[in-house]
């Protein structure tokens, strides 16, 4: 009996179908490789060839105009490390990053919970608090610095008229760096808000009413439900955020040019300057493989310290 | 036969029309300039007409195009290393040693530099000569000088003869708590306003006449290419950091909450602003009508002491990779003629920088132009280390660390020490 509909009889040798077969498998591997070509030479030309010539940029001093690289060996991170200028914007990053993720996670998550019920214009307020998060960094950077301009800006004026004294924001060292955090907590917040809400909406009603029935109020519900069972949302929130975070640049760029003092002077930005206004572009590839190990490193860590809590349901 | 041979003429004449008609059309050739009214000496390019007796007589085209200044100098490079650059840059002076240091610019023909050293004033040479002779680019006319500029009305309204700004340390310090004024605890006017926030070098131009004019400087030998030693950690630099120290923190009569003089100024927020003269003579009349101000030099640490200021230019230039160079250089030498420069100033109300023309009227009459005349001698420029971008930023946050009282004054500059002479050392290698 031959494969096929029931009753047909292929004039073709009995070997025939498995090949068949096997070619039609091939030929459908082929085309769904095809098909993600495109973006794998995208990928590759755009991500993984730029990261792969940083890798080997940051063992040379490189002469772009002169096109000479010479092998320095560990030269540059050599440097890096006895760099004060690169410990304190390592410092500064990482002031940025302790104090900007748990305080956006932990509004995002407030957010949430609020706009899981349910109230009048609810999707109009969802998306007032999601827009800054669809407006450009840059443009949004440039309004906030006129609305911190001491003499000017909206928020010294809004201070004097209850009384209190205006802040001088961004020019001074010590008030620049949260001033930015500030901006970057507004920005984010919709981000962090929307996905909560995804996850809340994903958690079975059934636990909330098994704890109910069980005498759980609201509190011990969000301390004993909602809490652990939105652990993997709140992972990849810590993870994302601090990804970000850690290559904060836009906002920094625009609002400080990273002083007053390099006060508030970031990892990214101080390698933009090494390589497009020293043009120490070795030096800043070490720089740049440095913040990657260190990316990567806080990943890892933060992924395997977040799956104890994970849960299934 | 016939038809083949006419059909034969029509092809020849097809094909060679393309030919003749772009061999007779104009050579295009780009500029590139900082947008804005970040240097008054680029407000020209504006203008549609500047070029027109150039395209006519040498039938090239000249395409003049802005670029954003906070990114400028990283796209130049970014182009540069692509092969795509402009053919003439108007570029920041101060960006100089990092253009050297990837041999990017090409040098002004020694003929040719020789002829323009030995036709300019002296303040032009200080901006035009590298070293022993050696040009790489022609300045800018209505040069940068950095002076002090004071408010005559609000002078007046304290007591101060308006005619006479401070000449030393000890009088600016006393005009400057004089002319303050506090509102409810606050300081809504100060009497001088200081550059404290933004790019590092911004703030060390601003101050560069305290620094230098205590005998200190930035490096060693100005004109050193590689090497040499940092002169931070000094007495000089000491002196001059702590003298608006004091005005901030004993005198009050300066602020971090006025961060930008220039605006300060016009605005009449502040009374006294040492900054680009040139700067104030093109914004005032627009931005402040009504403003009478005076111009004069920066004050000395004590009478009897030398002042000091610095000048500053942007050069027209010509890259390496240029690719239409000769012309590059065609329309530089036709801009910076000595006719042109007469005309061109005349026009845009600028200062010249031939010998010969300051001799003719409007100039030889004109006050504000008599008066940077006056200042010129005292001016000095940037160094021209590879490693000037470093000593600049090591200054520029040593400045704002002890302004913004994150660092003693010692404390600071020996940071900025060890960070400038590793800057320069970098450099050298």
């Amino acid at each position: 009996m031959q494969p096929g509909r029931e009753g047909e009889q292929s004039p073709r040798p009995a070997s025939y179908p498995r090949r068949t077969i096997s070619r039609l498998h091939s030929r459908h591997i082929f085309h769904a490789y095809l098909f993600i070509a495109p973006v794998v030479l995208l990928f590759g030309l755009f991500r993984v060839l730029p990261s792969v010539q940083t890798l080997l940029f940051s063992f040379y001093k490189v002469e772009l105009l002169k096109d000479r690289l010479t092998f320095i060996g560990l030269d540059n991170f050599i440097s890096l490390f006895s760099d004060e200028i690169f410990q304190k914007a390592t410092v500064n990053t990482l002031t940025y990053v302790i104090t900007i993720v748990p305080i956006s996670a932990f509004l995002g998550l407030v957010l949430a919970v609020l706009f899981n019920a349910q109230f009048a214009l609810k999707e109009f307020f969802k998306a007032v608090y999601f827009s800054p998060m669809v407006t450009s960094t840059v443009a949004a950077a440039m309004v906030w610095w006129w609305m911190y301009n001491p003499q000017f800006g909206i928020f010294n004026v809004l201070l004097r008229l209850v009384g209190l004294p205006g802040q001088p924001w961004l020019m001074s060292s010590h008030m620049a760096l949260p001033s930015i955090i500030i901006f970057s907590v507004w920005k984010n917040l919709g981000y962090n808000m929307i996905i909560y809400l995804a996850g809340l909406q994903a958690i079975p009603q059934q636990f909330y009413e098994a704890a109910t029935i069980d005498g759980a109020g609201p509190v011990m519900r969000f301390r004993h439900v909602t809490i652990p069972l939105l652990a993997p949302t709140t992972t990849f929130i810590l993870i994302y955020d601090t990804i970000l975070a850690l290559q904060v640049f836009d906002q920094v760029f625009v609002l400080t040019g990273g002083g007053p003092a390099n006060s508030t002077n970031v990892v990214v930005l101080d390698l933009y300057r090494q390589a497009f206004e020293r043009y120490n572009f070795g030096y800043a590839a070490a720089e740049a493989m440095v913040l990657f190990l260190f990316i990567l490193a806080v990943t890892i860590l933060q992924y395997y310290y977040s799956r104890r809590y994970e849960v299934a349901y | 036969m016939r038809r083949a041979s006419w059909f034969a003429v029509v092809l020849t004449v097809l094909f060679l029309t393309p030919a003749v008609v772009l061999a007779g059309a104009a050579k295009t050739i780009t500029l590139w300039y900082p947008a804005g009214d970040i240097t008054a000496g680029a407000a020209h390019f504006a203008d549609k007409n500047l070029f027109s007796e150039f395209e006519k007589k040498y039938n090239i085209k000249v395409e003049a195009v802005a670029l954003d200044y906070d990114t400028m100098q990283q796209k130049i490079f970014a182009a540069a290393a692509g092969k795509n650059v402009a053919d003439v840059l108007f570029v920041d002076s101060s960006w100089l040693p990092g253009f050297l240091k990837e041999e990017m610019l090409e040098p002004v023909a020694d003929a040719k530099a020789k002829a323009w050293l030995s036709a300019v004033s002296p303040e032009i040479v200080e901006l035009s000569d590298y070293g022993k002779g050696r040009m790489w680019g022609y300045p800018q006319y209505g040069i940068d000088v950095y002076g002090l500029t004071w408010n005559k009305t609000q002078f007046k309204d304290a007591g101060l003869d308006p005619e006479k700004p401070p000449k030393t340390w000890d009088e600016f310090r006393e005009y400057a708590k004089k002319l303050t004024k506090t509102e409810g605890g606050n300081i809504t006017r100060v009497g001088y306003a200081i550059r404290h926030v933004g790019h590092p070098h911004g703030v060390v131009h601003k101050h560069f006449w305290a620094i230098y004019g205590t005998g200190g400087a930035l490096i060693d030998d100005p004109n050193r290419l590689r090497g040499g030693k940092a002169l931070i950690d000094t007495p000089h630099t000491k002196a001059a950091l702590k003298l608006i120290l004091d005005m901030l923190d004993v005198d009050k009569s300066t602020s971090l909450n006025f961060p930008d003089p220039r605006a300060a100024f016009l605005k009449g927020i502040a009374s006294m602003q040492i900054s680009e003269t040139v700067s104030i003579k093109a914004r005032q009349p627009k931005e402040a009508p009504d403003l009478k101000w005076g111009m004069a030099l920066p004050p000395v640490e004590k009478a009897g002491d030398k002042p000091v200021t610095l000048l500053g230019a942007w050069l027209y230039s010509v890259p390496k990779q240029a690719k239409n160079k000769a012309q590059a250089w065609q329309l530089i030498e036709w801009l910076n003629s000595q006719e042109k420069d007469f005309e061109l100033c005349k026009q845009y109300d600028a200062s010249p920088r031939y010998k010969a023309n300051w001799e003719k009227e409007p100039f030889k009459s004109d006050p504000y132009d008599q008066g940077l005349k006056q200042m010129y001698p005292y001016g000095k420029k940037l160094p021209i280390n590879l490693g000037l971008n470093g000593i600049m930023d090591a200054m520029g946050g040593a400045i704002q660390k002890v302004w913004h009282h994150e660092a003693t004054i010692d404390a600071a500059l020996a940071e900025a020490q060890r960070q400038a002479d590793k800057a320069i050392a970098d450099a050298a290698k």
